[in-house]
């Protein structure tokens, strides 16, 4: 019982002290925002939340005047934003927004500027040490990304191959787990007795830790003793007929090891489709349907003409990131195929640039590699964005 | 409200107050290790040991606190680590990343710390980079070998002749004569010396040779021709085989003997990997062992209770336990010649094979032999490439990426 | 209503296959986890091994510090996803019902967040807690995770809030409550089923977090379950026994959350009447 008492009051700290920085930062924002045009109180702010600032960094032993600088620099700007740009209007979503993105810009910030700044100098193994001593590092240029292109990053298989694979495998896993998410989601919102159960059931591949729900899949398709092709023989033994249509035990590790990969991929996805489609169900009123079956439309119909727009706007945040996650999700790929990459025909992007930083140390190299990728998903998603920002303007 | 505010300081409290991986007192000891989770009790126990003797000794306790990475893991942690300045004071770790630390500077070469007359000399051999030495040997072995059920076999077979006339004359008694992990290079390597080659010379790579065409070949044979080994087998479905006893053989490693001996009992019997009847040489498994790693930075004050520490873990009477407890072979010399040891013939076979082996090579350039002959070893005997094409392109590639690390 | 019957039964034969098919490999891991000698694969099928014995439950909970590492992960798990909720339904709110200099681009970049590959940033992260002395605390973690799902609860959130018309805030915002009293009235309560979903989404992902829990944690006693289940991962040899019945516990506490959180995500009962 004190182990719950001493639990929740940890939880509870925990938060209060998170709460306490949330309001810190919105006092500080609403502060600004508030006073723009009495400059004195504005200025007067900017002298004392720097003096603040200072005096917090400086006990957290964090304090440098690089920083510091950086942040007079910010303020200065928020003291010009809230003055000439604002002006005391709407800054509500501002600051209701600010939290998060304050503590994106935190965590996200540092890594992506030392990406950016390994990628055009040039850190590996022999140089590592002067690296650390020194601080400093030859200077590269372009060179890492033009080797991106050039050099295959693996032995056999060149950039734009794996590439096209990469977005293949990207493509098949979303698209079919939004197929039989809404498969299951629409089953789920339509049946009537132990619905709980089978929500319950249907997302144990998402609760289960994956190493070990990704390595028992595995064994699943050993070419002996996994059940894929057990099933398989026996499904021959009783319908020999089946033969006929190409059905045989497969090696699937050894001879499609990416389509392992993409079958096992598959089923851990789906339930989170399922639960998001499902949820997105709930907010569509039953109304619609009842007036379209007034006027006689069937189930597809109403499936195309309801169901599809209405989901939208919830699907296609899951579907943009399912894409962004899946391309860069080796998690099964690197489980499948042994944890040390057994053969190429399974890689990725991802999987090449984990090679090439830890199995070569290629730190720059793999810095500039990741930096293309996130070039690529970058477009990608603003042209998803795009196209479903038109097909609601098309819709109004 | 005034005991929130309470919790409040606390917690801010607690959090200021939080240790760093790395300490400037030299009495406080971090030690990261990737054993295999049986071995842990083993550690405690002998580091417990320790700081009692070295109270005794310098009336001084020193504190060590043991942290476990996985492989992988302990190899970014240890660099970023490093990196940042707070490494741990010592690795247990084995050969293969020690070349790595080396070349990268963040381990510290020990030759002028440590008399290393006193160990044995292939597993100094296995740590040792243009004539420096990196690590202390704790273990000797980490070699594969080969292990037998002898409700089939009573008698392990002598040569390769032996092995497959066993084979035919018993098909049926088991699901393969003869597993191991054709898909890892590591299983390679005793056969590809039985047939002359080894993969670097120097810190060359020599992987386009005959040896190893003959070597591919001899795995196609084992699983297609003669349908010995099992056509899609990992390090899982291998050892489960042999636990289910539907595999009279196995190949491999010293860190299996404890398991496999308490799994069957009366039945398991460790031999030789057999002679290669083709060639008449014997097949020349990698040696190494596990390894003391000391990170650059330890200060030489630290340097000396970390010597003593290396020294009393690897002393004759903690060689002999570590060999009871874990059945791994001693590093010290003294030791390896100790009647517990000679005396035990599971070790006696072991310490036979060790002497057929070869030391792995510690150089970085193994880096990408490794992952190199893993794609084509792969693609060869999945006969999605001919031996020789593969061979080849093994030589090709490794010698591109070696270049591309380098330069 | 015999047409009904037949689709329901069908829905019925349909979820149970599906359900099967998932709870499969659940049952292959409870296989491993009472099969003695520290198998994964198995040469047969059996659901119940030859000699199953529940040893590793007792050794994991004996000679481990599991409990203690499930304690761990349900503190930063239950912290992370309340605050991850909390900022997240805040932001969302914005992007949904205000238009403002530069929402686009910051939705943008609330996706760019999750594209860089998690393994290249293992050495700045370490780097950035050693700085903020936030090794081995919970503090560091609890931040990072409740941060990082950000994206995706603000993202879900706010297609959700879309699809909520903007007359019932306007009519709370005619009664004289402002834009907060109206998030607080109206739209909070409507959209607990997308709530639900990012709170579900914010705890598994927490739960199951290993990266940053690994560059951030290292004594045995602080690690969270992911971090504890990998001590049984060596070089070589895995306990396989111990892995799969700490898998299987562990998978418990998520399933209990996903059943109770259930009715919260099918309760736009509400939604439904007031929409029409």
């Amino acid at each position: 019982m004190s182990s719950v008492i001493s639990s929740l009051a940890e939880i509870i700290s925990f938060i209060i002290l998170i709460a306490a920085a949330v309001a810190a930062i919105e006092l500080y924002l609403w502060s600004h925002f508030k006073y723009h045009n009495k400059k004195l109180i504005l200025y007067s702010l900017g002298i004392f939340f720097s003096i603040a600032f200072a005096f917090v960094f400086k006990l957290s032993g964090f304090f440098s005047v690089k920083v510091f600088s950086l942040f007079l620099i910010w303020e200065l700007f928020l003291i010009y934003a809230s003055k000439n740009l604002l002006k005391g209007k709407k800054y509500l979503p501002y600051l209701l927004a600010a939290p998060a993105f304050l503590g994106l810009a935190a965590l996200l910030m540092y890594p992506f500027i030392f990406q950016v700044y390994l990628s055009f100098h040039d850190l590996k193994l022999t140089t590592i040490m002067k690296w650390k001593e020194t601080g400093e590092l030859p200077f590269a240029g372009i060179k890492q990304y033009i080797a991106v292109f050039t050099v295959p990053p693996l032995a056999e298989t060149g950039f734009f191959k794996l590439l096209w694979r990469t977005l293949a495998w990207t493509f098949v896993n979303v698209f079919f787990h939004v197929l039989g998410g809404f498969i299951l989601a629409l089953m789920l919102s339509e049946v009537k007795a132990f619905k709980g159960i089978y929500r319950t059931l249907l997302v144990v591949p998402w609760a289960m830790p994956q190493v070990v729900a990704v390595l028992a899949m595995r064994g699943e398709f050993h070419s002996q003793y996994g059940f894929v092709n057990v099933m398989i023989k026996k499904a021959l033994a009783i319908f020999p007929w089946l033969a006929s249509l190409g059905i045989t035990p497969v090696n699937w590790l050894s001879d499609y090891p990416l389509l392992t990969c993409v079958i096992i991929n598959i089923w851990l996805g789906i339930p989170f489709m399922t639960v998001i489609i499902l949820g997105g169900l709930q907010s569509i009123s039953k109304s619609y349907y009842d007036a379209a079956s007034i006027d006689g439309a069937g189930y597809f119909q109403k499936l195309y003409y309801i169901t599809m727009p209405l989901i939208k706007p919830v699907l296609m945040p899951a579907v943009t990131l399912g894409t962004v996650w899946t391309f860069n999700n080796i998690n099964v790929i690197y489980l499948v195929t042994g944890q040390a990459g057994g053969t190429e025909q399974a890689d990725i992007l991802v999987s090449a640039l984990y090679k090439a930083a830890f199995t070569y140390n290629r730190y720059s190299y793999s810095a500039a590699f990741a930096m293309v990728i996130f070039a690529i998903l970058f477009s990608i998603s603003v042209s998803y964005s795009k196209f479903f920002a038109e097909k609601k303007e098309g819709k109004t | 409200m005034r005991r929130l505010l309470a919790i409040l300081i606390l917690s801010f409290l607690s959090y200021s107050c939080s240790p760093s991986s790395s300490s400037k007192n030299p009495y406080e000891i971090v030690l990261w290790e990737m054993e295999d989770a049986q071995v842990a009790p083993y550690i405690d126990e002998t580091l417990t040991n320790f700081c009692d003797y070295y109270l005794k000794k310098y009336s001084i306790k020193p504190s060590i606190s043991r942290t476990h990475y996985q492989g992988e893991d302990l190899r970014q942690q240890f660099q970023a680590a490093s990196l940042a300045g707070v490494p741990p004071d010592i690795l247990i770790s084995p050969s293969d990343t020690a070349g790595l630390y080396a070349i990268s500077g963040f381990i510290k070469n020990l030759e002028k710390e440590i008399d290393f007359s006193i160990y044995n000399k292939p597993v100094i051999e296995a740590v040792a980079l243009e004539d420096k030495i990196w690590g202390v040997p704790i273990s000797n072995g980490n070699h594969l070998m080969l292990f037998y059920n002898k409700k089939f076999a009573p008698n392990a077979p002598q040569n390769t002749q032996e092995l497959f006339d066993f084979c035919a004359k018993n098909k049926g008694k088991f699901d393969y004569c003869l597993a191991f992990d054709m898909g890892e290079p590591f299983w390679l390597m005793p056969w590809l010396g039985a047939y002359g080659g080894w993969p670097l010379k120097d810190r060359t790579p020599t992987l386009n040779t005959e040896a190893m065409i003959k070597t591919l070949k001899f795995y196609l044979s084992l699983k297609y021709d003669k349908k010995i080994s099992p056509p899609e087998c990992d390090y899982n479905c291998m050892d489960s085989l042999f636990k289910e006893e539907k595999t009279p053989f196995i190949i491999n490693g010293d860190w299996a003997l404890s398991s496999y001996s308490s799994a069957l009992k009366d039945k398991f019997g460790v031999a030789l990997i057999p002679k290669l009847s083709e060639t008449g040489l014997w097949p020349s498994p990698m040696i190494s062992g596990k390894y003391f790693l000391v990170s650059s930075s330890v200060s030489p004050e630290k340097m000396k209770v970390i010597k003593e520490l290396m020294l009393f873990y690897t002393n004759k009477e903690n060689q002999i336990k570590q060999y009871k407890v874990l059945k791994r072979l001693p590093s010290l010399k003294e030791a390896s010649f100790a009647k517990e040891i000679v005396s035990d013939p599971l070790s006696a076979a072991s310490m036979a094979q060790i002497l057929k082996g070869k030391p792995m090579p510690m150089a970085v350039e193994m880096r990408a032999v490794w992952d190199t002959a893993r794609n084509y070893q792969g693609l060869a005997t999945t006969r999605k490439m001919t031996p020789e094409e593969a061979a080849e392109k093994m030589q090709k590639n490794v010698e591109k990426k070696i270049e591309e690390m380098n330069r | 209503m015999k047409k009904e019957t037949v689709k329901q039964i069908l829905l019925h034969i349909g979820l149970i296959c599906a359900a099967l098919i998932c709870v499969y490999p659940l049952s292959r891991i409870f296989t491993v986890s009472i099969r003695p000698g520290d198998r994964i694969i198995s040469t047969d099928l059996a659901l119940i091994p030859d000699q199953a014995t529940f040893l590793s439950y007792i050794k994991l909970l004996k000679e481990t510090y599991f409990l203690r590492w499930l304690y761990n992960s349900l503190v930063i798990t239950a912290a992370t996803s309340f605050i991850g909720v909390s900022l997240a339904s805040t932001a969302a709110y914005a992007f949904s019902r205000f238009e403002f200099f530069g929402k686009r681009s910051a939705m943008i970049v609330l996706l760019a967040t999750q594209m860089i590959p998690a393994g290249m940033l293992i050495l700045p992260l370490f780097l950035m807690i050693m700085k903020l002395n936030l090794m081995n605390t919970y503090l560091g973690m609890i931040i990072a995770y409740s941060v990082s799902s950000l994206p995706f609860s603000i993202w879900i959130l706010k297609g959700y809030y879309d699809t909520i018309p903007k007359s019932l805030e306007e009519a709370a915002m005619v009664d004289g409550t402002g834009h907060i009293g109206a998030f607080w009235k109206v739209i909070l309560p409507l959209s607990t089923p997308a709530l639900s979903i990012a709170f579900l989404f914010n705890f598994t992902a927490a739960w199951n977090e290993y990266l940053v829990a690994r560059v951030v944690l290292f004594s045995s006693k602080q690690y969270t379950w992911t971090l504890g289940l990998f001590e049984l991962q060596g070089q070589f040899i895995t306990q396989w026994g111990m892995f799969a019945a700490g898998s299987m516990l562990v998978t418990v506490p998520v399933l209990l959350v996903f059943l109770y959180s259930s009715k919260w995500l099918v309760s736009g009962l509400t939604l439904g009447s007031v929409k029409g």
